[in-house]
């Protein structure tokens, strides 16, 4: 097989034909070939190794965690997938039609809304770009990211992991906190640039969206990866984040820690695996601590699409690892520069509105 | 009939569930109601003076001729209050092909948001930032033929 496989690429390079990359490798697929009728196309590097580059948008509809009334299943049929995604698109139609243009200011006590909207409604639905269908994996649609546990829900975080986080006065930009609190935090929590989240400040994209692992969010969730024999470089629209896996090195001294972690990469078979340790002890993805270790999988399931699958271990924070995996489609849009420090008016926004805050309230006589 | 049956029961609850990650922004660059005052709602009218298509968040800037804040019409003698409202990520429309030159200075619009909780600044968010007609601004794209660019103001966008 592997003959055969060095043979055709020797051909398709031997005729400058880039098409005959994309000739039919039967037995080269991943460990979980897809049940799509179509044979795995499998383009490949120069080095013999599937070739991975490309941009993907991972935008999709389906969740991280599963919802409960799903319970073990994590495929979606055909028919609720459709009327789930015709109802999804039926909304941002609906969210794109006219208001009046004599309307009222909102109310008065804010207008509801929830999560990052924040009771103030955040902005138009046409800023985000959440995607439209569910991902699918195998030929199915899938209820969830998460396959293990069975439940596709994260596990439960240790009581000593919360009484860790609960006396951190720093959050992440993965703390679900942030988009459930619609008002103002705890006390504390505008008194200092350093404690607003990592996402707020620029450091790291909101919602784990440069990994690892890399989620889903709201909008640009563009990634390209560049492929070289000893390097790998995925690079993450939000915030311009360029994670460089060192193939087949080791990892970098313990002292060393990097908001992405430290990636070095190995190929298993067709597949990239990527190991990233070495976090910082404010990255914390999801509660964990800096000892986190991620490992993602990487594998070319046709010509346009990646099965994307990570393990999430941190014994310190869950007792056992927990693993997701989706589809990560190429696209032929175009990633664009996020220059977050650019134009971030709405840090400095929030900090002045706790000064004025703090002023208001030294000058309100003490009732004691 | 059984799927039939298990559909009709499922598909509510599961829609409620699917669909909460649609709509308004879950988890995004920075929570709204940390910069923004619940109880300072604001009606702008007026022209478009600048345009910025910034990450993280678009900034548009207007000459409000008609301001209505916390419930009462500021009276602003004929004239007008700079003010700018904070929109999404850029990258979004650039990706539909709408730039910093689809929308045009001077282009009448209406807004309704909030003030910043800072009442000193004359800053909202553009929690509905549409034109004198009440159409949206940008259009929402969902896949189902809708259109993609109502940027100009001039005449209706595309399908309608």
């Amino acid at each position: 097989m592997r003959t055969r496989l060095f043979s055709a690429v020797g051909v398709a390079i031997g005729i400058g034909v880039l098409a005959s990359w994309t000739a039919p490798l039967a037995g080269q697929a991943p460990a979980r070939p897809s049940a799509s009728a179509k044979a795995p196309v499998n383009p490949r590097t120069p080095d013999g190794h599937p070739d991975l580059q490309g941009v993907y948008d991972i935008a999709t509809l389906t969740p991280l965690e599963r919802p409960p009334q799903f319970g073990n299943n994590m495929v979606l049929t055909p028919q609720l997938a459709k009327q789930l995604e015709e109802q999804v698109a039926q909304r941002k139609d609906q969210a794109a039609l006219p208001s009046r243009g004599d309307r009222n200011a909102p109310p008065i006590g804010g207008d509801g809304s929830a999560g990052a909207a924040g009771n103030v409604g955040g902005y138009n639905n046409f800023w985000i770009d959440s995607g439209d269908s569910y991902v699918i994996v195998n030929g199915e649609k899938r209820t969830s990211i998460i396959v293990d546990p069975p439940n596709g829900r994260i596990p439960s975080i240790s009581a000593s992991a919360r009484q860790r986080n609960a006396g951190r006065p720093v959050r992440t930009t993965s703390d679900q906190s942030e988009g459930n609190d619609p008002g103002l935090e705890g006390p504390g929590a505008y008194d200092d640039p350093e404690r607003r989240p990592l996402g707020e400040r620029c450091l790291l994209g909101f919602g784990s969206t440069s990994g690892p692992p890399a989620l889903p969010v709201l909008y640009n969730n563009l990634h390209q990866i560049v492929q070289t024999k000893d390097t790998i470089m995925i690079l993450n629209e939000m915030d311009h984040d360029a994670r460089v896996v060192r193939m087949n090195a080791e990892h970098v001294p313990p002292s060393v820690r990097k908001w992405l972690g430290d990636s070095i990469g190995r190929w298993e078979g067709d597949t990239l695996v990527v190991e990233t340790t070495n976090f910082t002890d404010k990255t914390r993805f999801r509660g964990s601590t800096e000892n986190l270790k991620v490992t993602e999988r990487f594998t070319r399931v046709d010509g346009k699409t990646l099965l994307y699958r990570f393990t999430v271990e941190d014994p310190a924070t869950w007792e056992k690892p927990w693993t997701g995996e989706y589809t990560w489609p190429a696209t032929d849009t175009n990633l664009y520069e996020y220059a977050c420090h650019e134009g971030n008016y709405a840090l400095g926004n929030i900090l002045r509105g706790a000064r004025q805050r703090d002023q208001e309230a030294a000058q309100k006589p003490v009732n004691k | 009939m059984r799927t039939k049956l298990r559909l009709s029961v499922a598909l509510p609850v599961a829609a409620a569930a699917f669909l909460l990650a649609t709509g308004v922004p879950l988890l995004a660059h920075h929570a709204f109601g940390g910069e923004f005052d619940a109880n300072r709602p604001v009606l702008l009218k007026g022209a478009i003076t600048k345009v910025e298509l910034v990450n993280p968040h678009a900034w548009i800037h207007l000459a409000a001729k008609e301001v209505t804040l916390a419930g009462e019409k500021k009276d602003l003698k004929g004239g007008t209050e700079e003010w700018a409202v904070e929109g999404g990520t850029p990258n979004t429309l650039l990706r539909r092909g709408i730039t910093r030159d689809s929308l045009k200075s001077g282009t009448e619009i209406v807004v309704d948001g909030y003030q910043t909780r800072d009442h000193t600044l004359t800053r909202a968010n553009g929690r509905n930032i549409t034109f004198t007609d009440g159409r949206k601004l940008f259009m929402g794209s969902s896949g189902t033929g809708a259109p993609k660019d109502g940027a100009d103001s001039s005449e209706p966008p595309p399908g309608r």
